[in-house]
């Protein structure tokens, strides 16, 4: 029965109070104040962190990002009006600790929402929990899980385009400019085995053929041996290598075609992201080609946008810190975290977000909304938003490396990236 | 808003992280290191055994002057700050890399005090928080008895290393600054119960923290000698005091055996040879949770592995007429190099990366945008990691501790059987010499083989 006194009716809680404590004047006194302090009171995110465990050194971009996103977000008058602040919680790079963060976002600080997730295996974990407590869940994680409907009602991507995206809009450009016979090199996981089919399948929509998959053992950290399953006609290779034994992978593969002829190579910057494309040993990589998220290296005729993000986030014209040239930055990725705290913030505008009574009018909101465009606010590029499927689509960039530099030789379009959706997450209940 | 003007750290994993220099080392010519160093540590152990003129490990008194102060006033110090970092990590940033309980805990204590001791001699003893505390408190309550807890020699300090090292490694939250400050007053709050019950003599054999520092700082080439309030600094070759150290006790043999294998356990965990065994792919490691059962028996199993092989060794070079203990007692001695040697190893990067936090977070330290020191934003840099040059330094560095420890251990190996009748033969030593080769090997493999976790 005393549960009931005191749920969450403002007003009543705060008469409540004023009677505990004594007094008709002091009630008026307190009401008062409160509606002052909730019109004013700071909206509050919650970001889980990868700040330990495997994903510790995206974390620190992320924090390093979402701090900086904060800080314009703030300057130009935060939300509704109100200012905003970001709290930051370790969940370790684990699903289950993903999963308790999420709980503490949402009954322990009263987060209006969560966001900044990234390892996909956390957002697996994390994701149901969202949704069981109605917290709108904003992650950056590439994974196609979001739009595949895996996932709930309260998740969102709208920061980043996901891998299937990523891996379709590739096609068109590397047959036309590379080769049409293609062979993949890939980890022998779930992460590799979406390469190949995406590929695979888009490599067949136009026109072109894959020709040799060769699947790695994730185990292995020597890779001589693999090489010779390369066939001869292989006009296009495409890698996608992940984990401590990228270099050798480069190292090897250069060993292995020498100076002679060697295929077009076409890798994801997923294997080389935060290592210095200048390193010794990868100058095997000097002509071949990338895919970037977000290019590393600072593009002639960049826009306004990007030097003003670029110096938010304190990262120079070759994708290192500031303060130190040998620390490259998780760039392809990282600005999937200030896109999506300025995503959030044109969602709850759209809401009239006043708190977190307003979540599902937020969600619906977010749904609404078809695009962003390209701005300080998504320095990256322009995105269409699908609010069935709860995915944005962008641009990507295809890198050539020149000189030890990656230099964008193409942009796809928007179209490049389109797949038929997979859910219709607005037909779900909340 | 409160983070608005923070500096913005960064780094991969700090303390607890094993950052992603394996990148880099992947590519070094680490094998021919590792057998140079195998080679050494051989050659080390043949012609001391040829030669049967183990080093003398002399030391001498550098001078002598008066305590700074009290060791009552001291562990009040340090029980003081136990407290303010206790609320510190209640109430603080929830940032691991921003708080500085787990900053102090995980780096400065755990990796620099003890890089500090194993050089400046054990530097734990005086700022542990209890012994103060424990003496105001059974003279205020005029107690003077114990409950026998002397008699369990070092086992109570096993059982607490035992849940420390689980807590670090295994556990899923050691960082987190709410669960570790519960833990240290958890801790802290037993071992003064005890203490008082037991009294102050107890607490450098009964909290493992303390017996910890004890064990690793004796191969420090200096160390104080304390006679009431004067204190003799001395000076000596490393291993200088473990050569005046009494035998070891079977309770201290186990505890030295676990400072061994959990250090490299810690290493091994990570390996992607340890994740292969579990049938977990290293580069999808899919987090702590999944892992806390196996790594629980993996820590268990590896310590009584250890242990067997250790003991194995000695037992199987015994001499006739030896009792076992008379010659494990102090061969077990010559062990305290090799747990100092890669626990400083294995931790060095970790001193590189959480020693930046640790100073960012005195540069603010209630994350209000101070600069007390004077440190620029963005001050906290990881690219050595990353750059051939850095992680050469870094390698270097571990292969100098690890294979100093290792011929560190063999010549006290020989220096400490040299008055046991019969124990100077090539059959005594040859089994602890190939275990001490392995040693080396399992170190520096270690130390350079790609981990995923």
């Amino acid at each position: 029965m005393s549960n009931k006194l005191i749920t969450p009716n403002p007003s009543r809680r705060a008469v409540l109070g004023g009677i505990a404590a004594g007094g008709a004047l002091l009630t008026t006194g307190l009401g008062a104040r409160f509606a002052q302090a909730q019109s004013s009171a700071p909206i509050k995110l919650g970001f889980q962190l990868h700040r330990t465990g495997i994903g510790a050194s995206y974390g620190r971009w992320y924090e390093r990002t979402a701090t900086a996103a904060l800080k314009v977000l703030n300057d130009a008058g935060g939300i509704n009006g109100r200012p905003v602040e970001i709290l930051f919680e370790d969940d370790g790079t684990d699903p289950k600790r993903g999963a308790e963060v999420v709980e503490k976002f949402a009954t322990q600080h009263k987060c209006d929402i969560g966001f900044g997730t990234l390892f996909s295996h956390v957002v697996m974990g994390s994701a149901p929990r969202a949704g069981e407590l109605k917290l709108p869940y904003f992650v950056v994680s590439e994974g196609h899980h979001v739009a595949s409907g895996a996932l709930n009602r309260w998740t969102l991507q709208p920061g980043i385009t996901d891998v299937k995206s990523q891996v379709l809009s590739m096609a068109p450009w590397v047959l036309q400019n590379l080769g049409k016979k293609v062979t993949m090199v890939f980890p022998d996981y779930a992460f590799g085995h979406d390469h190949r089919d995406y590929f695979t399948q888009a490599v067949q929509a136009n026109g072109g053929e894959v020709i040799a998959q060769v699947a790695i053992p994730p185990t292995e950290t020597t890779f001589t041996r693999y090489f010779p399953k390369i066939p001869r006609e292989t006009e296009v290779l495409y890698h996608v290598m992940v984990g401590p034994a990228v270099l050798t992978f480069v190292k090897e593969l250069g060993e292995f075609y020498g100076t002679g002829a060697r295929p077009e190579i076409f890798g994801f910057i997923d294997s080389l992201e935060a290592v210095n494309i200048a390193s010794p040993g990868l100058e095997f990589l000097e002509g071949t080609h990338f895919w970037e998220g977000h290019p590393r290296y600072l593009q002639e005729g960049a826009s306004e946008a990007e030097l003003a993000y670029r110096a938010a986030v304190g990262v120079d014209d070759t994708g290192a810190s500031v303060s130190d040239p040998a620390d490259v930055a998780t760039y392809a990725h990282m600005f999937s975290v200030w896109e999506t705290l300025f995503a959030v913030k044109a969602g709850m505008e759209a809401a009239g977000y006043q708190g977190p009574d307003d979540r599902q009018k937020f969600v619906e909101a977010m749904e609404a909304i078809a695009a962003f465009d390209e701005g300080a606010e998504h320095p990256q590029g322009p995105k269409v938003f699908n609010g069935k499927t709860h995915q944005a689509f962008g641009l990507q960039s295809i890198s050539k490396v020149e000189g030890g530099k990656l230099k964008r030789v193409h942009q796809t379009t928007m179209e490049d990236g389109f797949y038929p959706d997979e859910v219709d997450y607005t037909t779900m209940s909340f | 808003m409160r983070r608005l003007a923070l500096l913005f750290l960064l780094l991969p994993g700090a303390a607890l992280a094993h950052a992603s220099e394996r990148m880099v080392i992947l590519t070094l010519p680490t094998r021919g290191y590792v057998i140079g160093a195998a080679l050494t540590v051989a050659l080390t152990a043949v012609l001391g055994m040829i030669a049967r003129r183990p080093p003398h490990f002399g030391a001498r008194a550098l001078f002598t002057r008066p305590a700074l102060l009290p060791r009552e006033v001291s562990s009040w110090v340090g029980a003081g700050l136990t407290i303010l970092l206790v609320v510190v990590g209640l109430f603080g940033t929830h940032d691991p890399m921003e708080n500085l309980l787990p900053l102090t805990l995980w780096t400065v204590i755990w990796v620099g005090l003890t890089l500090a001791s194993v050089i400046f001699g054990n530097l734990w003893r005086d700022v542990a928080p209890w012994y103060g505390p424990v003496r105001t408190i059974r003279h205020l309550i005029g107690r003077t008895g114990s409950i026998g807890l002397a008699r369990l020699g070092y086992l109570p300090a096993i059982l607490g290393y035992l849940a420390f090292a689980w807590f670090e490694m295994i556990s899923l939250s050691p960082a987190d600054p709410e669960v570790l400050a519960r833990a240290v007053a958890l801790y802290a709050a037993l071992i003064l119960t005890l203490g008082v019950l037991e009294g102050e003599d107890w607490l450098d054999r009964g909290d493992f923290l303390s017996g910890y520092f004890a064990m690793v700082s004796r191969i420090a080439p200096f160390w104080a000698e304390y006679e009431g309030r004067r204190v003799t600094v001395m000076a000596g070759l490393p291993g200088a005091q473990v050569v005046q150290s009494a035998p070891l006790t079977p309770s201290a043999i186990a505890f030295v055996t676990l400072l061994l294998a959990s250090v490299s356990f810690d290493g091994l965990h990570e390996t992607f040879w340890w994740l292969a065994r579990l049938g977990i792919n290293p580069l999808d490691f899919p987090g702590r949770s999944a892992v806390v059962w196996q790594n629980t028996f993996g820590l268990l199993s590896f310590w009584a592995f250890s242990a067997a092989l250790i003991l194995g060794a000695i037992r199987f070079g015994l001499p006739k007429g030896t009792r076992f203990s008379d010659l494990a007692g102090p061969l077990m001695l010559s062990f305290l190099p090799i747990a100092a040697g890669y626990h400083v190893a294995h931790y060095f990067i970790s001193l590189l990366t959480g020693g930046q936090y640790a100073i960012a977070a005195l540069n603010d330290p209630f994350s209000t945008g101070l600069s007390l020191l004077g440190l620029p934003e963005h001050w906290v840099s990881f690219g050595f990691l990353s750059t051939h040059s850095g992680v050469r330094a870094v390698w270097s560095f571990q292969f100098a501790a690890i294979l100093g420890a290792h011929v560190l251990a063999v010549l006290l190996s020989l220096r400490l059987t040299a008055n046991i009748e019969r124990a100077q033969t090539f059959r005594t030593h040859a089994p602890m010499t190939l275990l001490m080769i392995a040693y080396t090997v399992f170190g520096l493999w270690l130390l350079s083989t790609p981990t995923g976790a």
